[in-house]
Formats: C-alpha cells, sequence, structure tokens
C-alpha cells in the first residue's frame, strides 16, 4: 500500500516537472514579443492581436487544395502601418500547417514561428490588406456575410505574448 | 506445462513499450527541441467535445513516430492488401479512384436523406440565377460526372456492361433543376455517348487513368455540349476570333496518387502521359489568354483549372470554350469550392460581372453532397458604380 503511495506521489512530481518545463519552451509561455527581422520588414502593416477564437470546421487538414481561412484578432498594438478599429480578420495560407511549413509552389512569402491555431494565443503578425491583392485562391471564410472590413493577409505569423 | 516466467514479462514489457514508445519519444523530441510539450496542451484549454477532437488530431498530426512510420504501413498495406487507404481506392488496370467520390455514387437514398438536413444546392442555385436574372444575365449550370460515374466498369468487373450511372442524389437534383426552370448541361448523357462512340482505342478515355479529373477528350466533349447548349438556346453568338491549337504533351502524377502522401507508391508510379491541345491565338501564336470585359463568364472548380492554369496551361475547358465560341471568356476557379467558396470569391470581385450576358457553373458531381462549406446562398456583390443594371428583358435571343 506504502509503495503505491509513493508511485503516486512520483507520478504526480514527475508531471508537474514536465509541466514546468514545457512552459519554458521557445514557443509556449515564455516571455516573447514576437519580433524578428522577417516581421518587421515584410508587408505594410505589423500587429499584435489575441486570435479571439477558431470557428467549428474552419482550420482541418486538407487533402488536395490549398485554402486560405479568415479569423478574427482583437488587436493589442500596432506596432507599423494602421489598421481599421480594434477587431480585424486576417486569412491566413494552410493553417492547419506550422507557419514554417506554409509556403510551397503557390504562396512563397508568408512564414512565421506559429506550430499551431489555438483559440486566446498571442500572435504578433506582419499583414498585408486587402486579401484580395495577394491572394487569388479559395478563401474559407465563416464570417462571409458580416461587417468584417478589409480583410487581411498574414504575411508573418509568430506566437508572442500581450 | 507452466510457461516460463520470463516470456510473460517480456510480453508485457513489449507490450508496455509498444504503447508508450510514440508518446515518450515525442515528449523527448519536443524537449530537445525546446519546444512545448503537446501532450499537456489538453490542460490549456475548456474540455469541450472541439477543443478534446481537435487536441487528438494535433497528437496525431504532429506526431513524429506518425511521419516516420505511417507512409511506409500504408504502402505496405497497398503493395500487400491493395488497400490504397482513406482517399483512394485501386480500380481494375491500374485505374485508381477517389473514395469520397465512390462513396457519393453508392450511398444512394441515404446520401438523399442527409443532403436534406445540410443546406440544398437548389435553393442556392436557384436564388443565384434569379438574382443574375435581374441584371439580365443568364446561367448555364454544368455538373460535371464523378470518373466512377461514367467508368463504373474500371471500378468492379460486375459493372462491365454499363456505360454509365447516376447515382439517386444526382438525378434528384437535375431533376429539381429542370423543374425549376434552371438551364444544365447533361454531360452524364454526352458522356455516355462519346464512350460508345469511341472505337478507336487511341482516341483514349474521358478521364485520366490516376487523376479524379477529365482528360483532354472529355474536356472537348464537354466544350463541345456547353457551347452547343448555349448557341441552341440563342443566349449569345459566335465570336470572331478563330483560335487554332497546338499539340502540348504532358506528364502527369495523378492528384489520387499525389493525395496518398505516401513517397514510394509515387516513385514507383509511371506519369500519365497527356496529349493536350493548347488553344492559342491565331495571330500572335501567344496562348488563349481571358478577357475581363468578355460577356461570358466561367465560374467553377478544378475541372476549369486542369490544363488550363496547370500544365500545359490554356489548354482546358476555359480555353476550350473559348475555342468553340470563338470568343475569350472571363474565368473564376476555386479548387473544391464550386459549391459556395467560388460565389462569395465572386463577392469580393464586382469587376467580374461587368458587362456579361452568361454566367457557366461547373461544379463536380461530389460537391452535391461535400461541397466545401456546403450550398450557401450568397448574395451577388452590389453593382459596380458607374454601371447600369439590365432588366431581363433585355437579354435578347
Amino acid at each position: 500500500m506504502k509503495k503505491q503511495g509513493g508511485i503516486i506521489w512520483a507520478l504526480i512530481v514527475l508531471s508537474l516537472a514536465i509541466l514546468c518545463i514545457s512552459c519554458r519552451g521557445k514557443s509556449g509561455c515564455s516571455a516573447i514579443s514576437g519580433e524578428d527581422p522577417h516581421m518587421t520588414t515584410k508587408g505594410t502593416i505589423e500587429v499584435t492581436a489575441r486570435l479571439v477564437e477558431i470557428p467549428e470546421g474552419a482550420i482541418f487538414k486538407r487533402e488536395l487544395y490549398d485554402y486560405a481561412t479568415i479569423l478574427k484578432y482583437q488587436v493589442f498594438k500596432v506596432h507599423r502601418g494602421q489598421i481599421q478599429g480594434d477587431t480585424i480578420f486576417v486569412g491566413h495560407y494552410n493553417p492547419f500547417k506550422p507557419r514554417s511549413e506554409a509556403p510551397d509552389r503557390r504562396v512563397k512569402e508568408i512564414g512565421g514561428n506559429l506550430r499551431v491555431f489555438e483559440a486566446g494565443q498571442i500572435h504578433r503578425m506582419a499583414l498585408q490588406v486587402p486579401i484580395e491583392d495577394c491572394f487569388m485562391g479559395g478563401i474559407v471564410n465563416k464570417y462571409f456575410g458580416q461587417d468584417t472590413g478589409p480583410i487581411y493577409w498574414a504575411v508573418w505569423t509568430n506566437l508572442a505574448k500581450e | 506445462m507452466r510457461r516460463p516466467r520470463i516470456v510473460d514479462v517480456v510480453v508485457t514489457v513489449g507490450f508496455v513499450l509498444a504503447l508508450c514508445s510514440a508518446g515518450a519519444i515525442q515528449t523527448f523530441i519536443e524537449l530537445c527541441r525546446g519546444q512545448r510539450l503537446q501532450a499537456l496542451d489538453i490542460f490549456r484549454q475548456k474540455p469541450s467535445a472541439a477543443n478534446v477532437r481537435a487536441y487528438e488530431k494535433n497528437l496525431e498530426d504532429f506526431s513524429w513516430v506518425s511521419q516516420k512510420l505511417r507512409h511506409r504501413m500504408q504502402y505496405l498495406q497497398y503493395v500487400m492488401l491493395n488497400d490504397a487507404g482513406e482517399k483512394a481506392l485501386p480500380g481494375l488496370d491500374g485505374w485508381m479512384f477517389y473514395k469520397p467520390g465512390v462513396e457519393y455514387l453508392v450511398a444512394g437514398g441515404r446520401a438523399i436523406t442527409k443532403a436534406k438536413v445540410g443546406p440544398d444546392p437548389l435553393a442556392a442555385i436557384a436564388e443565384f440565377q434569379d438574382e443574375l436574372a435581374l441584371r439580365g444575365i443568364r446561367l448555364l449550370v454544368v455538373p460535371v460526372p464523378n470518373k466512377e460515374s461514367v467508368y463504373p466498369e474500371k471500378l468492379t468487373s460486375r459493372a462491365a456492361n454499363l456505360h454509365g450511372i447516376r447515382s439517386g442524389q444526382t438525378s434528384d437534383l437535375l431533376d429539381r433543376l429542370s423543374l425549376a426552370g434552371v438551364e444544365t448541361v447533361d454531360l452524364f448523357a454526352e458522356f455516355a455517348q462519346a464512350k460508345q462512340r469511341q472505337t478507336n482505342p487511341a482516341d483514349g478515355p474521358l478521364y485520366l487513368v490516376q487523376d479524379s479529373h477529365w482528360s483532354p477528350s472529355g474536356v472537348a466533349v464537354a466544350a463541345r455540349a456547353v457551347v452547343s447548349r448555349l448557341l441552341n438556346r440563342g443566349w449569345i453568338g459566335l465570336g470572331s476570333v478563330s483560335y487554332d491549337t497546338k499539340l502540348a504533351p504532358v506528364q502527369r502524377i495523378g492528384d489520387v496518387l499525389r493525395m496518398l502522401q505516401v513517397p514510394e507508391i509515387e516513385q514507383t508510379a509511371s506519369p500519365e502521359s497527356i496529349s493536350c491541345l493548347q488553344v492559342i491565338h491565331p495571330d500572335s501564336g501567344m496562348p488563349y489568354r481571358d478577357d475581363p470585359e468578355s460577356e461570358i463568364l466561367v465560374i467553377g472548380d478544378s475541372f476549369l483549372r486542369i490544363y488550363e492554369t496547370d500544365e500545359p496551361e490554356s489548354a482546358g475547358l476555359i480555353a476550350h470554350l473559348a475555342k468553340e465560341l470563338k470568343r475569350p471568356l472571363t474565368s473564376l476557379v476555386s479548387d473544391g469550392g464550386a459549391s459556395t467558396l467560388v460565389r462569395q470569391e465572386l463577392y469580393r470581385r464586382p469587376a467580374l460581372l461587368k458587362n456579361k450576358r452568361v454566367v457557366i457553373w461547373e461544379f463536380v458531381e461530389r460537391d452535391i453532397e461535400f461541397g466545401a462549406e456546403g450550398w450557401q446562398i450568397i448574395p451577388l456583390p452590389p453593382v459596380p458604380s458607374g454601371t447600369v443594371e439590365k432588366s431581363s428583358g433585355e437579354n435578347g435571343p
């Protein structure tokens, strides 16, 4: 009995240790601004914003075709350029892929260190506007019909903190 | 006779190792790379059904073990069991089929019942037609048969005597479109007749062997059928550009093979040799190019893209429609998105409707059920300033 209790405590301590280590990761909870040379030179607008939500069915692995998906952001800070309002809608190309693996033959000039899109994350992004001038292809827009204003095109996306 | 205890231990330890190894290796790799431990993401979000599903999916997609081993296992499965996985179905004589298309075909009544739960294609198409009519624009709908609907005999020898099949759901939609006064081109009948006419094996099939799309022969049949309907209805007349064609052979690894994402299968497969006819301008010899001022807009999916913006370019349905009509067209293509996404794109690009008298709307048959984003009702874009809307009476003969 005593031996079993020891094993359980050991597992709890091990889990906590792993949790602490994981939070020190580069792209996780570490204090990062998301700034890098790509971020400050690409696009015409640069913001730090919170990803408000991921609508159901917006992001999943697509077998054949490449789409951009529109996501909603709450902007905290505009580092460069100008935006309309605090809420913006941003198109990400093939968001089921890590940003570093997203560029392809068709869309070359995108990237960043973000691996997985999750609601509530803070992203620092270099943007272009409007998306129609940057991307000619399928756009999955779950906000179609709502007043989204101009839709931005994400050129570079890094995980950041507020 | 009592089994040695060592066997029990080895089996048990081996089983536990096999169970835990993927997670342990992933954790080790993420720690070495200084990345966040993905396994703990479950504690970082609300435990909703959607979040748990997304968590499981992310674990699977980003697993190092899965990425390294999956394609090898799939290759073995393909070679030993002729099983190509979730997305592809090997047929006869090297033919490959897109599995969701086959499922659409065989689902029959079940598919119809399911479709009635979601948005109805008829409502979206009829609404689109009505809005176009208010601007004096005609709509021609062109559902493209799935490959397995045209070549069921390549799927199974039990369909050897069939020249083509139409699923219950497709027939149902075509009937209802007809009742609603929507003009459609029946490519099922056109392809069935074309197959029967083909006596020379050198003509080649109407669809590609390894790919889900049509061949240049299929493109030619479809182009003639669409143009014939436009001319018969008197919606548009022939133009004055006598386009030429030139042979443009290409080699292509089929999309059904590529979507398996098993490099070993792609490497062992020979690319399909395809004899395309590229449409060229009679004076300059340059490949066909769209004209945004054209009176005809073609919208659709990858059946428009293949050979047109894919290599060899200007040899797809759009270019061949232009050749048959002797006039350039305007086009808008959304891969896999002909049900809704292409009309959303049209909404964002109102200039594409400028000067139009006819819209040709192509979509592949399986999108009746599986179209990306369903069949939403999408309004037409506002009329660009300075453009006067025509009444439907101005359509002319």
